[in-house]
């Protein structure tokens, strides 16, 4: 039985049943071929029209939506790696520590490497197709978890920012634990990764006998 | 027009709903840019038949104002007289 839990599943189910409607109007005409009265004419506007209006905004609000959750990232296999220890009850690396944290919930991949900024959004959903003009260019044919790709990096450094939304960086416990590197934190002199490290082990890039340059 | 309308709307919403049913990265991409471009091509191929439906029909109608003896302009029942 279909049940709609979130916003996201409401709109596809908007989006799907618009779609039916709009396939349904132009069957109906096909069949028919009725003469362009104004009842045609209103018919094949909604069909044509309306319908796929509603399918075009709801059906990309609904996968734009989709596009922020892990599924989604790891449904490029070359992600495998990546996905599957962020999915592990038992491992203790800190994408998977995050995707537990129901803050983050299914977005946790997008809520750390999302841009944090202004545009953030835009330029990430821009990566996000070089991603897959890469995948489709570079990583199409490689093996099960990506081997015999070139090696997976970021396009520029991690920066702290995207873990000072959730952990503030003047915190009374935050100051006192981080001693003289704070300010340097602070200033973007120091990265958090730099330190808390252990982010994405089962990673081809850390595998025995990986290549320099290659992502954490 | 009007068929090739319709054809071009059942592509673009049979990718649209593909790509929400399969939401596959490539599938997205392709149903957001060709999809939606299709789905606009069969819209505007629509509204330009109509436009030409709608001129076709004026320009029928013309001469039926200009000639009073007509059956729509004698049912309707003019303002003007009838010609003695």
């Amino acid at each position: 039985m279909f049940s709609i839990h979130s916003t996201e599943q409401l709109l596809k189910a908007i989006a799907l049943a618009c779609a039916a409607l709009s396939i349904l109007v132009c069957v109906w005409y096909i069949v028919r071929r009725p003469h362009l009265n104004r009842v045609t004419k209103s018919m094949l506007l909604l069909g044509l029209g309306a319908f796929p209006l509603i399918v075009s905004l709801t059906g990309n609000i609904a996968s734009f939506e989709y596009t922020l959750s892990r599924p989604f990232c790891g449904s490029c296999h070359v992600m495998g790696p990546y996905l599957r220890d962020a999915e592990d009850p038992k491992s203790n690396s800190l994408a998977a520590m995050h995707s537990r944290n129901h803050k983050f919930g299914e977005n946790s991949c997008y809520t750390c490497h999302a841009d944090y900024q202004m545009f953030g959004a835009i330029t990430t959903k821009q990566n996000g197709m070089k991603h897959l003009f890469k995948y489709i260019t570079e990583y199409a044919s490689t093996g099960p978890d990506g081997e015999g790709g070139p090696a997976i990096h970021l396009y520029k450094p991690f920066k702290s920012g995207a873990c000072m939304q959730c952990h503030s960086a003047t915190a009374k416990k935050w100051v006192e634990t981080h001693g003289d590197s704070a300010e340097a934190i602070r200033s973007g002199e120091m990265n958090c990764i730099d330190c808390h490290n252990d982010i994405h082990p089962l990673a081809l890039s850390r595998r025995p006998g990986a290549g320099k340059g290659a992502a954490k | 027009m009007v068929l090739f309308s319709v054809i071009g709307t059942i592509v673009a919403m049979i990718f649209m709903a593909a790509s929400i049913i399969f939401p596959q990265p490539l599938l997205l991409v392709l149903a957001m840019s060709i999809g939606q471009g299709i789905a606009i091509f069969a819209l505007v191929l629509y509204l330009l038949a109509v436009a030409l439906d709608l001129q076709s029909s004026s320009a029928m109608y013309i001469p039926s104002e200009e000639n009073p003896a007509t059956p729509d302009s004698s049912s309707a029942g003019g303002s003007e007289p009838p010609a003695a």
